[in-house]
């Protein structure tokens, strides 16, 4: 594949990505809320009752295909590679930070563009935190970051993770009532599940086939001065926004802006947390989930690290809402970034020249 | 964008750390070549390769067994870039 035709097919999945994430909100999940890994990761750890806020409970299928379709997919083109080992509990406390900061901001970096798509300032600006984060990250990487390399391992442990979603499926399909879901609130809107499903089997196939990432786009631009892979979130964005336009769920403005609020500050620092670690992990929330699907058990362990880090957002009121940041969650948004420029430092050692 | 493809060495890692001493040890000694993000040909994880389209085999070969002895690399490919 060269260059062109490798960005020809991120625009082309990018674009369908952005227009099937409307059609999920169309159908009935929250608005500008298509797909959002966070915020999915925190209903799927209500619907477990990892946390009992009311209003934030449902098993999202939509996790659990992406998760699949990605699995399925390497497993079919023989790029189902079992790895890790690479510092795997700082990998899990980084994806609870970063679920954290996510829930500050309310959303990851795919929820960011698709709530720029639906007209949302908020995210416009959340986005320059977005972008600092990762050139923060990048600078990291310049001097030496580095969690270790990882190493293959057996079978077992990358089929872990598929097979934890096909436990959850069947939960959610023959057991519901052993899971919590929202009567009200953001939890209670939902696709059908099959459609979500489907819907998530095909993004998942399609971005383990193209690396779709937002936090990598802005870093290959700014370590390589490669755009290939920000194309894909660009299309994203513009197939989004169309969708938007069409249906006539583009509000332009700050206030008032479905499950989104605007602390500035906040939007920009719960991004730049977002940013910086998804850079130091190699990917953003969305690209963890589908790297976990191929067999990589540092994706693995950092998923299952945001859902519990979304867990404790709710459990210990550091998530905002409509209504802003909580005191507790701008102190959390400010120590997590002290933590990770730390890890950061410890982890980054002078290049042997 | 039409810039010519051409038979090009590049060569992964397996560290981004690695990927960056490479670099750095290889412009030290006079050896052309740039980072670059994986291509997909060779893997769909992300992470950084080193190419070259200017250094010939016997030169990066030379260089892989003299000043670049203690970098830690995994794979050398040819490829049209």
């Amino acid at each position: 594949m060269t260059k062109n035709k490798e960005r020809n097919y991120l625009l082309l999945v990018g674009g369908l990505i952005g227009i099937l994430s409307i059609v999920l909100m169309l159908k009935g999940n929250p608005a500008n809320m298509g797909f959002c890994i966070a915020c999915f990761l925190r209903d799927t750890a209500g619907a477990l009752k990892l946390h009992t806020a009311p209003v934030v409970q449902y098993l999202r299928p939509e996790i659990i295909g992406l998760v699949l379709g990605s699995f399925l997919i390497s497993l079919g083109t023989k790029e189902f590679k079992v790895r890790g080992g690479s510092s795997p509990v700082l990998r899990f406390f980084m994806g609870m930070m970063l679920a954290i900061g996510a829930l500050v901001f309310l959303g990851c970096p795919l929820r960011m563009v698709l709530r720029m798509a639906g007209g949302d300032l908020n995210a416009w600006v959340g986005l320059i935190g977005f972008i600092l984060g990762v050139y923060a990250g990048t600078l990291y990487l310049k001097r030496g970051f580095s969690l270790g390399r990882n190493h293959g391992l057996g079978i077992a442990e990358g089929l872990a993770m598929p097979l934890f979603e096909v436990i959850l499926l069947i939960l959610l399909l023959a057991y519901p009532a052993t899971l919590a879901f929202s009567t009200e609130g953001p939890g209670s809107q939902h696709a059908p599940i099959w459609l979500s499903l489907v819907i998530a089997l095909v993004v998942g196939c399609t971005a383990q086939k193209t690396r779709l990432c937002q936090a990598g786009g802005i870093r290959d631009l700014i370590m390589f001065k490669d755009a290939t892979l920000l194309w894909g979130s660009v299309a994203l964005f513009a197939t989004a926004l169309v969708m938007n336009l069409i249906y006539g769920n583009f509000n332009f403005g700050f206030a008032g802006q479905p499950i989104a609020h605007t602390e500035h500050l906040w939007n920009i620092l719960g991004l730049f947390i977002v940013g910086l670690i998804s850079t130091l992990l190699g990917g953003c929330p969305m690209r963890q989930l589908v790297l976990a699907g191929t067999g990589n058990t540092d994706s693995a362990i950092t998923v299952l690290g945001m859902m519990i880090g979304a867990a404790f957002a709710h459990n210990f009121g550091l998530a905002s809402s409509g209504n802003g940041t909580t005191p507790a969650g701008r102190i959390a948004t400010i120590v997590i970034i002290v933590i990770v420029l730390v890890i950061g430092l410890m982890n980054t050692r002078r290049q042997k020249a | 964008m039409a810039i010519k493809k051409q038979e090009s060495i590049v060569i992964t890692f397996p560290t981004t750390t690695a990927a960056m001493a490479f670099e750095s040890t290889a412009q030290a000694a006079g050896v052309q070549g740039r980072l670059i993000p994986v291509p997909r040909e060779i893997s769909a994880s992300c992470g950084m390769a080193w190419m070259s389209r200017q250094t010939a085999e016997k030169e990066l070969t030379d260089f892989l067994n003299g000043e670049g002895a203690a970098l830690e690399y995994m794979g050398r490919y040819e490829l049209m870039l």
